[in-house]
């Protein structure tokens, strides 16, 4: 039996059985989570997350240290008897971890290539602009997080978002902000702010790879992704709101930024105006009674998924690594099987 | 409480027939706790043509949806919102959120462009705010 055999049919076996077994999993959970009237759709997103992104991260790191340490371990030694009649030299574990390791990094390309943020202008507008976000930033102590982290950009088709994984910043497009007031400019960057503090671009970027590593399991989940990340804008909206950004400037906002420039590029398609209405529906019943903190979705994500995947990482040096043995043996034999 | 989507509507129209959202929109925008057929009536005869008989039918119709509830006051009958607007959108939003499809970019931005075939319903959304703007300044 050749050595390459584990390495290139346990990975396949992978990603098209195991990671859309996940996501099935993940899917009968969001279901139920989705359907849970009780809360309304703004609750559960930490725990929508979770699922979202931990159905392709936790099998993936499991096997990644389990390959790992049976390699370095030499505990694959009785399957390596098996199918090859000798223990020695055994390291396809470890050749498993690596191409399943190479298949990630292949499928993330695309999301990190997409995940660039805008070019930073030093031109006169652009400097005219950031004097204003100051002055603006300066005169509402709830923006007093994004002190030093504003970007201006000349780029025409750039709107205002933010990037950057574990120092966020707020891009403005020069073009977009000269459309906006002042009061409407600080209502929008209050909601960006909420998306610094809660480090969203590094959970949107998360979302995405967990998505793009599993290529036959991401459309069973791609519409709750989809569901979740409109929620959590709807969310940023609210806390804006709550803390004391003003509703209608708000939804101004978001309609102007939604409307495609003469140099934009269309990002969506019109079915999306749906989430669009929803949000300005919500901010249009703000604008009547002050909405109240009904669930806090910070970055309590974060310590809850480091956790769950340092059990995953650990897992199988303390509890066995008897599931990849089942693969590796899976692996030799179906290939036995069609050679024959 | 159900309520049937009704395609190629939006905000309360989604959920609502017409007079119904236009009912519904002077309770919450006129923040009425406590009213007659004949407060909504006085506010809607000046948007439009209306018999009294159809704006009875029509807050009827809101209180067996459950979206009113009502006691008697004499000969009459008091009717009050059960819902804000607010509890009445989250109620809708799990099935205006059922529309959103993939496509998200990986990365945190105010709003994505919409096409231009939605140019239409962003002028509608704008005209929206304005009226909303309007009503609070009055």
């Amino acid at each position: 039996m050749i050595e390459a055999t584990f390495p290139l049919l346990g990975t396949a076996f992978v990603v098209l059985i195991v990671l859309p077994a996940f996501a099935l999993l993940a899917k009968a959970g969001l279901v139920m989570l989705e359907r849970d009237e009780a809360g309304g759709p703004l609750h559960g997103l930490n725990l929508r997350y979770v699922l979202l992104t931990g159905s392709s991260a936790l099998p993936i790191a499991w096997l990644l240290s389990a390959g790992l340490h049976q390699a370095e371990t030499g505990k694959s030694a009785l399957a390596c008897l098996l199918d090859h009649d000798t223990a020695e030299l055994c390291f396809e574990p470890g050749y498993f971890a690596l191409v399943l390791a190479a298949a990630i990094f292949a499928s993330s390309i695309g999301v990190m290539r997409k995940h660039r943020g805008a070019r930073a202008s030093s031109t006169d507008a652009a400097r005219a602009l950031l004097r204003r976000v100051a002055n603006i930033i300066a005169s509402d102590a709830v923006l007093a997080g994004l002190h030093d982290r504003v970007v201006v950009t000349d780029d025409d088709g750039f709107a205002l978002g933010t990037h950057g994984l574990l120092k966020p910043r707020v891009f403005i497009g020069t073009a977009f902000a000269a459309r906006l007031s002042d009061e409407m400019l600080a209502s929008a960057l209050g909601h960006e702010a909420e998306h610094a503090r809660a480090l969203d671009p590094l959970r949107y970027l998360i979302l995405q790879l967990a998505l793009a590593v599993n290529p036959f399991g991401r459309f069973l989940l791609e519409p709750h992704a989809a569901r979740w990340q409109a929620a959590r804008e709807a969310h940023c909206d609210r806390e804006a709101v709550i803390l004391g950004a003003a509703p209608l400037p708000l939804a101004d906002a978001i309609v102007r930024a939604a409307r495609p420039g003469a140099r934009e590029v269309v990002a969506l398609g019109a079915r999306d105006t749906a989430v669009l209405k929803f949000r300005i529906g919500m901010l249009l019943a703000f604008s009547e009674r002050a909405p109240a903190r009904c669930c806090h979705q910070g970055p309590s994500a974060f310590p809850v998924a480091f956790v769950l995947l340092l059990v995953a990482l650990l897992l199988p040096h303390q509890t066995g690594t008897a599931a990849l043995d089942v693969l590796h043996t899976g692996a030799e034999h179906a290939l036995t099987y069609f050679w024959r | 409480m159900t309520f049937r989507l009704r395609p190629g509507k939006k905000g309360l129209a989604l959920r609502l027939h017409d007079l119904e959202a236009a009912i519904m929109d002077v309770v919450w925008s006129k923040q009425l706790v406590s009213f007659a057929v004949s407060d909504v009536l006085a506010v809607l005869e000046k948007q439009r043509d209306i018999a009294y008989t159809t704006v009875m039918t029509t807050v009827a119709r809101l209180y067996d949806k459950g979206l009113l509830g009502r006691e008697r006051d004499g000969k009459r009958y008091l009717y009050s919102p059960k819902l804000t607007r607010e509890e009445f959108l989250q109620s809708t939003a799990r099935e205006v959120l059922e529309e959103a499809v993939g496509g998200h970019q990986a990365m945190a931005m105010l709003a994505e462009k919409v096409s231009e075939a939605s140019a239409g319903e962003l002028d509608e959304l704008e005209a929206l705010i304005q009226k909303r703007r309007g009503e609070l300044d009055a």
